[in-house]
């Protein structure tokens, strides 16, 4: 079975991915959301801007979900989101639902750590007194303002 | 040259990607503010604007406003003219010989790339200075000096606005005419993605160099590459001179009107190694005849039968350095992804770490430096990232 994996512009319903992966077979479910936090690196957030290369994110994304429910033997659901995103709200959330909770975590993990890793998105901090484009470890100021 | 195949084996339609692509402008008056200097050259069809960020002949200048960096940049977003370039103002002398002149235009001129990256104008063009008779040696290793100290100073405060050296007609006692010195010049400052050169047709012109027939012109070029380098070349301001070949005088002429003559625009246009070259018109009567010069030169440059269009999609912060954070490139056929990262550095110093810093992709495939690229293609430019 593929893996549920999408990026785009919508607001993130949790419930309604974890309905497309949870069964009554399922004695674990593990849902990691990424939210959007006011501090970060020392700077005060206004509110995040994510941008996608969709052409190579949305096939990467789909590789990594599938990998890891083939991996683990689970089901997984993915879902990033792009355009603004405000503070307290969720950036990415993964659902991971298994026979037994230790590969529910461990694909769950997985699939976070390799989304940072090689999915190519970008955020951007708009904070009160400028904005910044996160590269990697880097942050370097953005020169267009909002 | 490779200007062998005639314009008879184009269809139209490429005529016209071409031509449009090509980044050909003026140097555009700012009264009333800076930005009217995009809007207007948007309006007579410029894809390339030069203008001064303050005015030519005074020594200050009040700094620039939040309000005015913001306008500016947001009337180029919207005007989305890819290829801007300061001119930087008259007085400033960078080999002067009397200390107080020479501090002040070291510090002016500091203010000139400061302006421009706060406006992101990727190059700020600078007449070499004169010697005053003063003793013309020592006179370069002061210009020499004041670039190395401006440019470790300003990239120490995060500055990427490069420096354009321009080529002088050698009127008195400027520095800069001959190839060699300038060749000199820059190999004094040292290998820097921050230095470049621009070519001012009038003034290689006066200064002596031919370039009004098909030999005259290889001659030339051949001797500016051998003695300064076609790979250091950022901006090409192309002026007929009213004054004769050699005359060491600097009258600007309307294009095809002047000594200069209509063919040497035609060759210099259609040489496969300058596609990329943003060439700006910097011609007499600025109201009434620079939308003729600008459709002048973009009819020259469609009129040949060259390169492939290419289109720069960047990420990341290198996305602020472009309107749309896109850029359609001309290069030669035959060109690969590596040739797309030189012609984009050449645009823009801030891209010099383009291609150690980014992966490349056409499509949903990543691919290297050495991929081909074809027509109307785009090639996407991913810093790492960071989802999530």
């Amino acid at each position: 079975m593929m893996a549920y994996a999408y990026i785009g512009h919508e607001a993130i319903d949790k419930s309604a991915l974890e309905k497309r992966v949870v069964t009554v077979e399922d004695g674990a479910v593990c849902t990691f959301v990424g939210n959007v936090r006011r501090h970060s690196r020392g700077r005060e957030v206004a509110y995040l801007e994510y941008n996608a290369y969709l052409p190579i994110a949305s096939r990467t994304l789909q590789e990594i979900a599938d990998e890891a429910e083939a991996r683990w033997q689970v089901k997984l659901a993915v879902q990033h989101k792009i355009g603004r995103v405000e503070l307290g709200e969720a950036s990415v959330v993964i659902v991971v639902a298994s026979v037994h909770r230790a590969e529910a975590f461990d694909a769950c993990r997985f699939c976070i750590d390799t989304l940072k890793e090689k999915v190519p998105i970008w955020k951007r901090e708009v904070c009160p007194d400028g904005a910044f484009w996160i590269e990697g470890e880097e942050a370097l100021p953005a020169s267009k303002a909002d | 040259m490779d200007h062998d195949s005639g314009p008879s084996t184009l269809s139209s339609q490429e005529d016209e990607g071409s031509g449009s692509t090509r980044l050909i402008g003026a140097h555009m008056p700012t009264a009333g503010g800076l930005k009217n200097s995009l809007t207007a050259g948007l309006e007579i069809g410029c894809t390339a604007v030069q203008l001064f960020t303050g005015n030519p002949r005074q020594w200050s200048h009040p700094s620039l406003t939040d309000d005015e960096i913001r306008e500016f940049r947001a009337t180029h977003e919207q005007t989305g003219i890819p290829f801007l370039v300061a001119h930087d103002s008259y007085l400033i002398n960078l080999a002067a010989p009397a200390a107080d002149v020479l501090e002040r235009s070291r510090s002016a001129f500091r203010g000139e790339l400061e302006r421009a990256h706060a406006l992101g104008i990727p190059w700020v063009v600078t007449h070499m200075g004169s010697h005053l008779d003063q003793g013309e040696e020592e006179a370069v290793k002061r210009l020499i000096t004041s670039l190395k100290e401006i440019l470790e100073e300003t990239e120490a405060e995060g500055c990427t606005a490069g420096v354009a050296l321009e080529t002088t007609a050698g009127q008195g006692t400027g520095l800069g005419w001959s190839f060699n010195q300038l060749g000199d010049i820059l190999k004094g400052v040292g290998d820097n993605p921050r230095l470049g050169v621009c070519m001012d047709t009038c003034h290689v012109f006066a200064a002596g160099y031919d370039i009004r027939t098909p030999e005259a012109y290889r001659e030339t070029i051949q001797k500016f590459d051998d003695q300064v380098g076609i790979r250091y070349l950022r901006v090409i301001h192309t002026n007929d001179s009213k004054k004769g070949l050699g005359s060491r005088v600097d009258r600007h002429e309307h294009i095809g009107m002047g000594e200069i003559g209509m063919e040497a625009f035609s060759l210099l246009l259609n040489d496969s190694r300058l596609l990329h070259i943003p060439v700006v018109a910097e011609t007499p009567d600025a109201q009434t005849m620079h939308r003729v010069n600008v459709a002048r030169l973009r009819r020259l440059a469609a009129s040949g039968a060259y390169g492939i269009v290419v289109t720069a999609q960047l990420f990341g912060h290198y996305s602020d350095l472009f309107p749309g954070g896109t850029v359609d490139v001309l290069l030669p056929k035959g060109a690969v992804v590596n040739d797309l990262a030189v012609a984009l550095t050449d645009l823009n110093p801030a891209l010099s770490d383009l291609a150690s810093h980014c992966r490349f992709a056409i499509a949903d495939d990543l691919v290297d430096g050495t991929t081909a690229l074809r027509e109307g293609c785009t090639v996407a430019a991913l810093p790492p990232s960071s989802g999530g």
